[in-house]
């Protein structure tokens, strides 16, 4: 008897935290696709007259087509860049032949690099962007975030190319493989999962990314997503439905993405402290 | 046959001296540019603009150390630090409890444990910007959930971000609902890893689920929980997105987290110098947290690849 009651308190529990979960983002979908007359009406859990226009709006009146555009270009982009040259960098790393003192320097400063608050890192690339002539363009953003990105990259590859075991690469320069061929024609292909989980991680934070965004781009042809989404705020009187639309549009494509690399998750998040 | 093997072993080692030249150095030095490029250089150029004096956005010369005494004599600042301080410690203290809680609960043998624990992490997948439109559809008082909600209950709306402090706590109630996953995931791989024994053994011994949490669980994931407390607090510090879209640190300054304060000071008033001034406090404020995040993440992450 008591051990039924506690397994339904337990249960009753977990209900509870996944619906305050999910209601929230649900209540937002829900938002979005319903009429300005119904979202005024009261409380209701799905939409009374299902309705696109919230979208139809964003995309005709509200450039989120060249958001969208503008956020995978540079996501594309910084990241591309990013995993090339910190996978390279994170070899260099595994290698016995480095130094122990420039090994220790990178991967400390991967991580301050990574943990820094932007707001920090905001202001003063703001007047360096600007000194030459970046600010408002795709480029200048694809610049920082592909040096951010790069500290992801070294930090979490350098983990998963150090589990390879040497032998296999060392077998590899013994059967005359140059480093650079042994990396590409032995090392990647078994580093590979690895190396999805971090251009993944490191899309989905790219992505997300808003501060910078916002600080460093002010027109529709170099601003991302993010700040687009939060353009519909901040006007005289918020225009629910589309806000809702938006918030949709800037949650759902990674909301997908993030729940396929679960797995990889927390090695991410952690930057590689727990697997 | 051993003459063989010396012989293999010595043409390895030719191979690796050919590397040894120089190879790694080439291989890792544009990684280290580009982090150099976002992080040293604007740090240095943060000090030095913090040392500058400008007026509507354009640098008039150096002033020396006041950027640094207006900033340590203003009272938005200690406010903001104040806020900020608050913040961190009532969210970050919250979601440990809960998270640890959860992972408690989902670390047993549940039915549908996949499909739940990849519901509860939803949350925090949502871009932090996107978390800010979700939580003004919620809050708000003229279409929102919680005016209602308080309606049915007999009590009085509480229009949520209206007034200081429920605007403060709201906030903190967003950040609990983004963040907790990350310590609950966190803790649930530490968990797995446990051997079960002593676990068990308690519990056929008949002590309470309380008593085996404290004395047996809790230990054991105490170093998992330390790099999730750690990370956390740091991030918690850094907010910005989720304040900027629902309250822009109002009513007053009641939500005016140090990131937004900093951002204000920069990007809408233009005292850059000020602003630099100010966020470099912040960062010799923080980093001692610094300090402790690397040994403890570094430590772990030899640990767990030393284990694999």
């Amino acid at each position: 008897m008591r051990s039924r009651t506690r397994t339904v308190s337990m249960y009753g529990a977990i209900v509870l935290a996944v619906v305050i979960a999910l209601f929230p983002i649900w209540w937002m979908i829900v938002t979005s696709f319903k009429q300005p007359v119904d979202i005024y009406s009261g409380v209701s859990l799905v939409p009374q007259h299902f309705t696109m226009d919230n979208y139809a709006e964003l995309f005709r009146d509200r450039h989120f087509g060249s958001y969208l555009g503008n956020s995978l270009v540079v996501v594309a982009l910084s990241v591309g860049i990013s995993l090339a040259v910190g996978t390279l960098g994170a070899y260099a790393l595994t290698r016995s032949t480095i130094g122990e003192r420039i090994r220790r320097l990178s991967l400390v400063g991967a991580l301050v690099v990574r943990m820094v608050p932007p707001i920090l890192l905001a202001i003063p690339l703001y007047i360096v962007l600007g000194k030459l002539g970046l600010l408002d363009t795709k480029l200048g953003l694809i610049f920082v975030y592909a040096g951010l990105n790069v500290s992801l990259v070294v930090w979490m590859m350098e983990s998963y190319l150090g589990e390879i075991p040497p032998e296999i690469e060392e077998a590899a320069l013994v059967d005359g493989d140059t480093p650079l061929s042994a990396l590409r024609r032995i090392v990647l292909p078994l580093a590979a999962p690895g190396m999805v989980a971090t251009a993944i991680f490191s899309v989905i934070v790219t992505y997300n990314e808003f501060l910078l965004a916002l600080s460093f781009t002010s027109t529709p042809n170099s601003q991302t997503i993010t700040v687009g989404v939060s353009t519909l705020i901040g006007k005289i009187q918020i225009e629910w439905g589309p806000m809702a639309a938006a918030g949709v549009i800037g949650a759902v494509p990674i909301i997908v993405f993030a729940l396929l690399v679960q797995r990889h998750f927390v090695r991410g998040l952690t930057l590689g402290a727990i697997k | 046959m051993a003459g063989e093997a010396i012989s293999v072993q010595g043409r390895a080692r030719v191979a690796e001296r050919a590397i040894a030249a120089g190879s790694p150095y080439l291989l890792i030095a544009p990684a280290l540019l580009f982090m150099a490029a976002v992080s040293v250089y604007p740090l240095f150029y943060g000090v030095r603009a913090s040392l500058a004096e400008y007026k509507y956005g354009r640098e008039l010369g150096f002033q020396g150390l006041d950027n640094y005494r207006r900033v340590l004599a203003d009272d938005v600042f200690w406010q903001a630090m104040y806020v900020t301080l608050r913040f961190v410690l009532i969210a970050v203290t919250l979601e440990t409890i809960l998270g640890v809680a959860l992972a408690v609960l989902l670390s047993r043998d549940l039915r549908f444990a996949g499909l739940i624990r990849t519901g509860l992490i939803i949350p925090m997948t949502v871009a932090p910007v996107v978390v800010g439109i979700v939580w003004r559809l919620i809050y708000a008082s003229d279409v929102g959930i919680v005016n209602p909600l308080f309606r049915v209950a007999g009590l009085t709306p509480p229009d949520v971000l209206s007034h200081g402090t429920s605007a403060f706590l709201g906030l903190v109630a967003v950040d609990v609902w983004e963040w907790t996953p990350l310590i609950m995931l966190i803790v649930l791989a530490g968990l797995h890893g446990l051997p079960r024994e002593p676990i068990e053994g308690a519990r056929v011994d008949g002590a309470s689920e309380l008593r085996v949490f404290f004395d047996h669980t809790l230990p054991l994931v105490r170093p998992v929980l330390l790099v999730a407390i750690i990370l956390r607090t740091i991030d918690a510090i850094g907010t910005f997105d989720q304040v900027f879209v629902l309250t822009k640190g109002g009513p007053g300054t009641s939500t005016q987290l140090i990131a937004i304060y900093g951002y204000n000071t920069a990007f809408r008033f233009s005292q850059y110098g000020q602003a630099s001034a100010m966020m470099l406090l912040v960062l010799v404020g923080m980093s001692v947290l610094l300090v402790a995040a690397i040994r403890t993440i570094r430590g772990a992450a030899k640990k767990a690849t030393g284990a694999a």
